[in-house]
């Protein structure tokens, strides 16, 4: 019974520790072990078959891409809009309107892109109206276009008020007289931003990075909404193969996913090494 | 402290391993056997005062207040059941399906499903449904055409009673008549419309059922007919043959398409938002009269008109079955022998709900509803019981359905 007397915190965890087990994990060990299942019994075809097939890589470059370039916009739009507007945003209001696109569904959200933005949307509407188009067409393709565009646009503006929100107490937090001490020392504003804030901001970005990296390389309505037919992003690719008609291609389906996972996973992992290296700067009090 | 602590963190993980584990002890299935030696007038019995949950496609709303407004109320008149209409796709609630049937699970939440070609040939094929049933119901025994092919094959798989069919429909393009005065009679006509007026014609994706619909027209047309499909069942030769002018077709009218092809609507709903919005000028679907509701609605155009091509438009059966773990098969009986009556069949036939056609044979319709029948006027967007049966192909092997969502974006859309 000692190591329970001098432990007995991890016993409080242990229900939040089965019911990740239970759930999590289980569902990760099926999947795994589905996408590895076929009918003459154990066999890698499944990623073999993936790893061939140009649809599936096209995709997956095309969901990496999309993810990145969303992540770093909200991540750089998040991180302008706390700096300068930090003061504001303790006001209730203020931080209710710019918190207000968290309360809509990622699904309603994408479907009003479809109303504002595709061809025959309210913005092509106006801008026919007041004849700045000659027809709806000239109206620059936004929605389930080639590239994500819509599906980009979409999820930036969906994450940028949780940048805020990982990045906000970050500031509340700051010590005010850091600023004052580079200022006396002859620094300028880049100076005070790159000696006192971004050591502190670095690992809660990269945080609030991975967590929106692996929600958007992993969603599946905004892209099932707003993307194309080729290529299409991961998600709605496993969805398709696990829903075709004879189930055969049911392991390559699970397949994606684990690799998807896995992506993932290595991402968290440079993440941790990168930040607990900083971390450890920090600590040393170089700040670099 | 530390003994309440232990306590709390011992309950929640028994909670846990309860909801991990599945232990069910029942014998509904033998339940369900017992149901197949009973009478009609005792299991309309044993339905009474029950609560049958229906559990079906839900994007169209004509069919929706078929269900909700005439189905449920009339049902529960004429045998106290309660319907509750659960909207979900049907493949999701085959997955559902099979996950309990996978888990053992002998008590589960659906009584009837909607059902029809490869979700059938999937159900049987992993045994999801309870049966058969169908030859049970009066009205299957009293109306329905027993021997006709359209009732006794669903895209070639064999039904053995473990649907019963619910109705026929058939598949025709609708057009703006203001925009089209003349639309195109055939594959080659529709092919220089397509050409002439570039972006205003496009089709659902192949893994959507209207799309694949739009794609076996293409094939039924390069192939010359259904005839040569139809021989032998799945028929790999066939398609070696016949596929390069079914390929090219569709490659040659993409850059006309809506967007250039770059991209195609994932779903007919997103068909039928592009045609409303004006973008493009012709919609298409698996329902002869489906516009009707749709125009009532002013989602369409009041100048909403149907065609179908004179190679001929595919019909073909949908059914209702009986997951083999419904917790309530005789309600779920009694439903679906409410639902095949003329009464509700006459209702569907409606343009005010729903407007697609009988599962039922005319001729072997009681005269009061024959007479009715004949009197109803469909909508002015419907085309004639004539030219709807002349023009009606037959559906095909639904490996045919598979080949076509497998290669279609291999050949069509990455090739251009």
């Amino acid at each position: 019974m000692k190591w329970f007397k001098s432990n007995n915190w991890s016993l409080a965890l242990l229900p939040a520790f089965l019911f990740t087990f239970c759930l999590v994990v289980y569902g990760l060990f099926m999947a795994a072990q589905e996408s590895v299942t076929t009918l003459n019994g154990f066999s890698l075809d499944a990623y073999k078959n993936i790893f061939d097939n140009e649809a599936f890589l096209e995709s997956l470059t095309y969901s990496l891409r999309i993810a990145f370039v969303s992540t770093v916009l909200s991540l750089v739009l998040g991180l302008l809009l706390t700096k300068f507007l930090f003061e504001t945003l303790n006001n209730h209001l203020a931080r209710t309107v710019v918190w207000l696109p968290m309360l809509f569904p990622h699904f309603v959200w994408g479907y009003m892109m479809i109303l504002l933005f595709s061809q025959t949307g309210w913005f092509s509407t106006m801008l026919h109206a007041m004849s700045i188009i000659d027809s709806p067409d000239q109206f620059p393709v936004l929605t389930n276009d080639r590239y994500g565009i819509g599906i980009i646009l979409t999820y930036t503006l969906k994450e940028i008020p949780f940048v805020v929100l990982m990045l906000l107490p970050v500031y509340a937090q700051l010590n005010r007289d850091l600023p004052n001490v580079v200022m006396t020392l002859g620094g300028n504003k880049w100076h005070v931003f790159k000696t006192v804030e971004w050591p502190w901001l670095f690992p809660v970005l990269m945080e609030a990075g991975l967590i929106v990296f692996a929600f958007i390389l992993a969603a599946f309505e905004v892209p099932y909404l707003l993307g194309t037919t080729y290529p299409k992003m991961v998600s709605v690719l496993a969805y398709e193969w696990f829903y075709q008609g004879d189930w055969s291609k049911r392991p390559e389906s699970f397949a994606v996913m684990m690799t998807v996972t896995a992506i993932i996973f290595g991402l968290l992992i440079i993440l941790l090494s990168l930040v607990s290296r900083s971390r450890y700067r920090m600590m040393k009090g170089n700040g670099m | 402290m530390k003994t309440r602590l232990l306590a709390l963190s011992l309950i929640i993980v028994l909670l846990i391993a309860a909801g991990c584990s599945n232990t069910n002890l029942n014998n509904s299935d033998n339940a369900g056997e017992e149901l197949k030696e009973k009478d009609w007038s005792d299991i309309t019995e044993l339905a009474e005062g029950s609560k049958v949950r229906i559990f079906m496609w839900g994007g169209d709303e004509g069919i929706n207040r078929y269900m909700d407004e005439w189905v449920a109320p009339n049902l529960k008149e004429a045998h106290n059941i309660e319907l509750e209409r659960v909207p979900m796709d049907t493949n999701e609630i085959l997955q559902k399906l099979s996950t309990e049937k996978r888990a053992n699970k002998e008590e589960g939440t659906i009584d009837i499903i909607w059902i029809n070609g490869e979700n059938f040939k999937n159900a049987k094929e992993f045994e999801l449904l309870y049966g058969p049933f169908s030859e049970k119901l009066p009205n299957y025994q009293n109306y329905v055409d027993t021997e006709s092919l359209d009732v006794q094959y669903d895209f070639g798989t064999e039904v053995e009673g473990l649907e019963a069919p619910w109705g026929k429909v058939q598949f025709v393009f609708q057009y703006d008549e203001e925009k089209i005065p003349t639309p195109p009679a055939n594959f080659e006509e529709l092919k220089d419309w397509i050409k002439e007026n570039p972006g205003k014609f496009t089709y659902p994706d192949a893994n959507d059922f209207t799309g694949n619909a739009f794609l076996r027209h293409v094939l039924y047309d390069a192939v010359g007919g259904p005839e040569k499909l139809l021989e032998n069942g799945y028929d790999e030769k066939v398609l070696a043959n016949h596929a390069d002018a079914l390929w090219s077709y569709l490659r040659e009218i993409q850059p006309s398409l809506w967007r250039n092809g770059e991209t195609y609507p994932a779903t007919l709903t997103d068909l039928d938002r592009l045609y409303s919005q004006g973008e493009v000028w012709m919609t298409m679907g698996y329902n002869e009269a489906r516009a009707e509701s749709l125009i009532k609605d002013g989602i369409f155009p009041e100048s909403t008109k149907s065609f179908v091509l004179d190679s001929g438009s595919i019909g073909n059966t949908h059914f209702l079955a009986i997951p083999f773990n419904s917790p309530n098969k005789a309600g779920a009986m009694v439903a679906i022998d409410f639902l095949m009556s003329p009464d509700a069949q006459l209702a569907k036939y409606e343009s005010t709900y729903w407007g697609e056609n009988m599962a039922l044979d005319p001729t072997k319709l009681p005269e009061d509803a024959q007479e009715k029948l004949a009197n109803m006027d469909r909508g002015a967007s419907v085309l004639s019981p004539e030219k709807l049966s002349e023009s009606l192909l037959p559906e095909v092997d639904a490996e045919y359905v598979n080949w076509l969502k497998e290669h279609w974006v291999n050949e069509v859309v990455q090739k251009q």
